[in-house]
C-alpha cells in the first residue's frame, strides 16, 4: 500500500538548508515538532499545496499537489482534513456552519445528508449545547471541537493538524485525538494523522507511532515515544 | 504605466477566475451563496436607503428650486426637464449613489475581507478546497451590483419626486412639471441608467474584494487595503462615468 503521504528532500530551513525525507504510512499518527522559526508552522501548507516547498517535493496519496491546476488542487484537498493552526473558523457563520460549509461546496449530498451528517459530528465532537453559536461567542476548546469536526467533516483518510493542543487541556487534547483518529483498526488508527506544532500534551505525545523534533540545525531528529 | 496595466490584467485575472467559479457551485453551495448574498444586499442595500433618500432628495431639492427660479427669469423653465434628466438622473444620481455605495460598502468588503485573510480564514478554506472566490467574493459581488440598481432606482424616484416639491415651491403645477420630464426623459436614458448601474455595480464588487483579498497575514495591511479600494473604487467609478459620457 503507498503512503498518504511523503516528503521527499524538502528542506525545513530556510537558512541552512538541510533537506527531510519523510514518510507517513497509512494507519499512522506522526508528530513533528519544533520551534516556531523552524519552519514546522509551513508542513500543512506544503501537505496542502498552499505553498510550494522551496526544493524537494511533497506527494499526498502519490500526487503533487504543485503539479495540478488550481481547480484540480481545490478539488483534491476535499480529500485531506485540515484543521488550521488558529482554528481558521469563519467568524460571521455559527459552529455548525462552519462544519458544513465544506460539505455544502465540496460535495453534491442533499442539504438534508449534510445536516445529518453534521449531526453526528456534532454529538461526536459534544458541542451540541454551542453549535448554534458563532466562533466569538464559545470558548477556545469548544472552537477547537468545531475545527475538528469540519476537519473530519468528510471522513478523510489523511489529516493534518497544525497545533491543534495548543490552549486545551491534555485530557482535552487526548479526547480530541481519538476523534481525529476515527476509531481503531487491526493495523492501528482508521486515519493516518500528521501533526505540527511547538509541543503536544505528554498523552497525545504516548500516542504517536513516531515523533520528530526540529533541530537547530533544521534535521529532523526522532524521538523516542 | 506598466504597474497600472499589470493592475488592470490582475483584476481581469481576478474577476473571470470568479466568474468561471461561479458555475462549479454545488446545490448546496448555492443556498449558501444565496444566504451570503442577501445578507450583503441587506447591509449594502437597504441599510443605505435613508443615506440615499437624504442625498437624492436634498440635491434635487437644491437644483430645481434654483433652477426654476433662475430660468423662470429668463423664459427657459422648460429646460428644467433637460436639467433633471441629463444632471440627476442620468449622470449625478449614478456618481452619488455608487461613491455612497464605496463609502459605507467597499470599505466594509475591503476591510471584512482582508480581515478573513490575517484571521487564517482564506487559508481555511482553500484547504478545505473551498475557492475563496466562490463563498466570499461572489456574494459580495452580486449583492454590490443588485444593490447599485436598486439604489440608483430609488434615487431616481426620490430626485423627481423631490423636484416636483422644488417646483411646486416656485409656484409650478404638478402637470406642468410632469409634463416637462416626461417630455425629457427618453427610453434612452432608462437603458443608459441600467447600462451605468450594472457597469458601477461590477466596479463596487471588484475592487474592494480584490483589495481585501491581497493582503498577506499582517494586521497593519488591513488599513492599507481599505485605503487601496477606496480610492481606486472612487477612480474607477469617476473613469467609467466619463466613459459612458464619451460613449454616450
Amino acid at each position: 500500500m503507498t503512503a498518504p503521504l511523503v516528503f521527499e528532500e524538502v528542506p525545513l530551513n530556510q537558512r541552512t538548508r538541510t533537506a527531510f525525507t519523510l514518510a507517513l504510512s497509512a494507519h499512522q499518527t506522526v508528530a513533528v515538532l519544533g520551534d516556531e522559526a523552524s519552519g514546522v508552522d509551513r508542513l500543512g501548507g506544503y501537505v496542502l499545496g498552499l505553498e510550494e516547498p522551496p526544493a524537494g517535493r511533497v506527494l499526498v496519496f502519490d500526487t503533487d499537489l504543485q503539479s495540478l491546476s488550481e481547480r484540480d488542487r481545490l478539488a483534491f484537498r476535499r480529500r485531506v482534513g485540515y484543521l488550521p493552526a488558529g482554528d481558521g473558523l469563519l467568524q460571521n457563520l455559527t459552529l455548525r456552519d462552519n462544519i458544513a460549509l465544506p460539505l455544502r461546496f465540496g460535495s453534491t449530498a442533499s442539504p438534508r445528508e449534510i445536516d445529518g451528517r453534521v449531526n453526528v459530528m456534532v454529538a461526536a465532537l459534544r458541542i451540541g449545547g454551542v453549535a448554534d453559536r458563532r466562533p466569538a461567542q464559545a470558548n477556545e476548546e469548544e472552537c477547537r471541537r468545531a475545527a475538528l469536526a469540519r476537519a473530519v467533516a468528510f471522513d478523510p483518510s489523511l489529516l493534518v493538524l497544525e497545533q491543534p493542543f495548543d490552549g486545551v487541556t491534555a485530557r482535552v487534547a487526548a479526547e480530541l485525538l481519538e476523534v481525529a483518529r476515527g476509531g481503531e483498526t487491526a493495523e492501528g488508527a482508521r486515519r493516518a494523522i500528521f501533526i505540527t506544532g511547538q509541543e503536544i500534551p505528554v498523552v497525545v505525545q504516548r500516542r504517536c507511532d513516531r515523533l520528530y523534533r526540529l533541530t537547530r540545525a533544521g534535521s529532523l531528529e526522532l524521538e523516542t515515544v | 504605466m506598466a504597474r497600472w496595466l499589470s493592475l488592470l490584467g490582475a483584476l481581469a485575472r481576478f474577476s473571470f477566475g470568479g466568474a468561471r467559479a461561479a458555475f462549479r457551485l454545488p446545490r448546496a453551495g448555492q443556498d449558501v451563496v444565496a444566504r451570503v448574498t442577501l445578507n450583503q444586499v441587506r447591509f449594502t442595500a437597504v441599510h443605505a436607503i435613508g443615506l440615499v433618500v437624504l442625498l437624492s432628495g436634498i440635491l434635487s431639492f437644491l437644483v430645481i428650486s434654483q433652477a426654476v427660479r433662475e430660468l423662470g427669469q429668463i423664459g427657459a423653465t422648460e429646460l428644467i426637464g433637460t436639467l433633471i434628466v441629463v444632471a440627476i438622473v442620468r449622470e449625478l444620481g449614478p456618481l452619488i449613489t455608487a461613491l455612497a455605495i464605496v463609502g459605507r460598502s467597499g470599505t466594509a468588503i475591503a476591510a471584512e475581507l482582508a480581515t478573513n485573510t490575517v484571521m487564517g480564514e482564506v487559508r481555511a478554506l482553500e484547504g478545505m478546497g473551498i475557492d475563496p472566490r466562490q463563498y466570499l467574493v461572489l456574494p459580495r459581488f452580486i449583492g454590490a451590483v443588485a444593490s447599485m440598481f436598486a439604489l440608483l432606482v430609488l434615487f431616481d424616484v426620490v430626485a423627481i419626486t423631490s423636484g416636483f416639491a422644488a417646483a411646486a415651491y416656485n409656484d409650478m403645477t404638478a402637470s406642468r412639471y410632469a409634463q416637462i420630464v416626461l417630455r425629457s426623459l427618453s427610453a434612452h436614458d432608462v437603458l443608459l441608467t441600467v447600462a451605468k448601474a450594472l457597469a458601477l455595480g461590477l466596479i463596487i464588487g471588484i475592487l474592494p474584494s480584490y483589495f481585501g483579498l491581497s493582503v498577506r497575514r499582517a494586521a497593519t495591511e488591513v488599513p492599507v487595503a481599505v485605503s487601496r479600494a477606496t480610492v481606486a473604487s472612487i477612480v474607477g467609478v469617476f473613469l467609467c462615468s466619463a466613459l459612458f459620457v464619451l460613449l454616450g
